[in-house]
């Protein structure tokens, strides 16, 4: 199918009523978890996945997606009003942004991260339509010894992006793919781990997981403290920038998003190293770099751009190799699943309602969030009043709620909780919970593929080496395990501060 | 040393390394051509054991921080509480069934951590129990748990 006659039947599917609701209802929760600080995208994804079994696949996924892109938008208004990021990609822009509030000019520091976000979201979907077909026509040709190293590059990516510790963040990635081997072998049909339990043969699922480590285990951290909010309380006035901010902001915003998309495209990468590179080069270029830090408003609209761009970009991945760069697309694949389908080079010709319908979405959605962020502003600054020791027990009601609504068991409760206690510890003691999530979705799969790859080869591991995708993948990824020892790169390393997804 | 977090990080991971690698020898390996049910899982065992080893190597020579220092100047007491409410609510949520476990459960966390203020609290725990079951079995169709323990007393 070509791409014109794509993209206009997936407007005709993207715009039935139904899905424009729940694209409506995913892209305002999005804005709403962006918003809160304490809940993030995944946990309110995980939370909602239950709700999509209801409709049809495009309209669960529709919102799903939204809830993404939505929430990297929200995001950026506590950053700026509070200097409390709602999620991880919005940190940097709390920096300048939360200066441009303490200066009065907390309308145009809104309204050009609103703006910035639009042309990037609305860039990378137009790159996601350009780029997908022809990456997945490429990805047909993949076997299992290409899929075993692509994601062996995107753990070892995303263990070298992850703050702290690599070693630590390459244990909690075998643990991921260890927690998702748990259940019935797929190859022969043997338990393995399961503890003579019936509740563990199917396997963990996803969501007590994710809800646990992010949702109960950032709870957890939260309370450790009491919060402290430096609200600013002046009135909002001016959103839309002026020509002057946006002549200051237009180029950060194209240079943010060309390099959001493609960070966002690749393993392991994604938001959150996009809005911190992105402010570093801006930082870099400008000629009066002492403003960064004071409320320059390129510190703002390159970020807010990288990290709506990246968004966009780590849809690529999922959608033509069936290969989750992140949490939050690991989690969009666990929706997938729920609905029977498999994304991957396929889907594109054997579900083009799904694929087209999310990608025509997601354009209805970048213009839904650029009319909900810019009136609206007030109504979600009143919400940021709501006090926290409030917020919390209902949070983590939603989280109980949510976690047994996905299986209708008991026992799920119960992981979210041992989850969460543990998550709280692996916080505490360094270790990082993305690897392990993205880990536990892909084990499973690089398992499969590992085993199919040696039944293929005959028990040689020269199947690796000797296939050319497969073996640039395996290089990349040792250079990327080499790095850290490296110095300079070490140095270059420490300075990411990241914690995807959440 | 002995206090060291860093320790005793390295040494749960090792011990849980070491017991998967024993179960994936108990599933079977397999050979190279043809790998069994427990060879992923041994393997990767191995290495989380390795990886877990040099943790303990490093903290045995370099030190690291206490135990105690990873909550220096937090409310940890505040932590407990959650903590052991939410087992407690794991492990009771089928038995009392949803809305016995959630009501106390929403209180306790609004007034034992920072407390809100009971003219508040009561209102948001009922609003909020009540409002998500009803909510999850009339609109949603999910139905929550309503507690096995009334069956058993012949209460419902």
């Amino acid at each position: 199918m070509d791409i014109l006659a794509g993209l206009g039947h997936g407007f005709f599917v993207a715009l039935q009523p139904v899905n424009l609701l729940y694209c409506f209802i995913g892209v305002f929760i999005g804005t709403l978890v962006g918003v809160l600080p304490g809940i993030g995208p995944v946990s309110a994804m995980s939370l909602l996945l239950p709700v999509t079994l209801s409709g049809t696949p495009e309209s669960g996924i529709i919102m799903m997606a939204g809830i993404y892109y939505g929430s990297m938008y929200g995001g950026s208004t506590t950053s700026i009003l509070v200097n409390i990021p709602g999620e991880a990609a919005s940190i940097v822009t709390a920096i300048d942004g939360h200066q441009m509030a303490r200066q009065g000019r907390a309308g145009p520091a809104l309204g050009i991260a609103a703006l910035g976000s639009f042309v990037a979201g609305t860039f990378a979907l137009v790159a996601l339509m350009l780029v997908a077909p022809t990456l997945a026509r490429v990805a047909v040709k993949f076997g299992p010894p290409e899929y075993f190293s692509l994601m062996v590059l995107g753990l070892t990516v995303l263990t070298f992006l992850t703050q702290g510790s690599m070693l630590k963040s390459l244990m909690m990635a075998c643990v991921g793919v260890i927690i998702g081997l748990i259940g019935l072998d797929s190859i022969n049909a043997m338990p393995r781990l399961t503890f003579d339990r019936l509740e563990l043969v199917d396997g963990i699922g996803l969501v007590p997981i994710v809800m646990g480590l992010f949702g109960i285990a950032e709870i957890l951290t939260n309370l450790e403290h009491a919060m402290r909010r430096d609200l600013v309380e002046q009135r909002i006035k001016g959103i839309w920038p002026s020509w002057s901010d946006w002549l200051a902001s237009q180029k950060a915003i194209y240079r943010g998003t060309v390099l959001g998309f493609f960070l966002g495209i690749l393993p392991g990468g994604g938001a959150v190293i996009g809005s911190f590179a992105s402010y570093a080069i801006e930082k870099k270029l400008s000629k009066t770099p002492e403003r960064f830090g004071k409320g320059a408003i390129e510190g703002v609209a390159g970020p807010e751009a990288a990290n709506n761009a990246a968004a966009g970009g780590a849809f690529i991945p999922l959608m033509t190799l069936g290969i989750p760069p992140n949490v939050v697309m690991a989690l969009l694949l666990g929706a997938f699943v729920v609905h029977g389908l498999q994304p991957g080079p396929l889907m594109m010709t054997q579900n083009p309602n799904v694929f087209w319908g999310i990608v025509a979405s997601m354009y209805i959605g970048n213009v839904m969030l650029l009319v909900l962020n810019m009136p609206l502003i007030g109504v979600w600054v009143q919400l940021l009043k709501a006090p926290y020791n409030v917020l919390f027990p209902l949070i983590v009601m939603f989280c109980i709620v949510g976690v047994y609504a996905s299986s209708n068991a008991v026992f799920d409760v119960g992981v979210m909780v041992l989850f969460g206690i543990v998550g709280y510890l692996m916080r505490k003691f360094g270790y990082e919970a993305a690897p392990l999530v993205l880990a536990f979705v892909l084990g499973p799969m690089l398992e499969n593929n590992l085993r199919k790859s040696l039944i293929l080869s005959q028990g040689s591991f020269e199947i690796f080496v000797t296939r050319p995708i497969s073996v640039v993948c395996l290089v990349i990824a040792a250079a990327v395990l080499i790095a850290p020892l490296v110095p300079v790169l070490r140095r270059k390393r420490d300075a990411i501060p990241l914690e995807e997804a959440n | 040393m002995i206090r060291s977090a860093e320790l005793w990080g390295g040494l749960v991971w090792l011990a849980g390394g070491l017991f998967v690698v024993w179960s994936g020898y108990d599933l079977e390996l397999g050979t190279l051509s043809e790998p069994g049910t427990g060879f992923m899982i041994f393997w990767l065992g191995l290495l989380l054991s390795a990886f877990a080893a040099v943790i303990v190597g490093k903290a045995v020579l370099a030190g690291g921080p206490t135990l105690a220092s990873l909550w220096a100047g937090t409310r940890w007491r505040k932590i407990m509480i959650v903590i052991v409410a939410l087992a407690l609510y794991a492990v009771l949520f089928e038995r009392l069934g949803f809305l016995v476990c959630t009501l106390p459960l929403l209180i306790l966390l609004m007034r034992a951590i920072d407390p809100v203020d009971w003219k508040i609290a009561i209102p948001v725990a009922l609003i909020g129990s009540f409002g998500i079951w009803a909510v999850m079995e009339k609109w949603l169709k999910i139905q929550l748990p309503a507690g096995t323990l009334w069956d058993q007393l012949g209460l419902v």
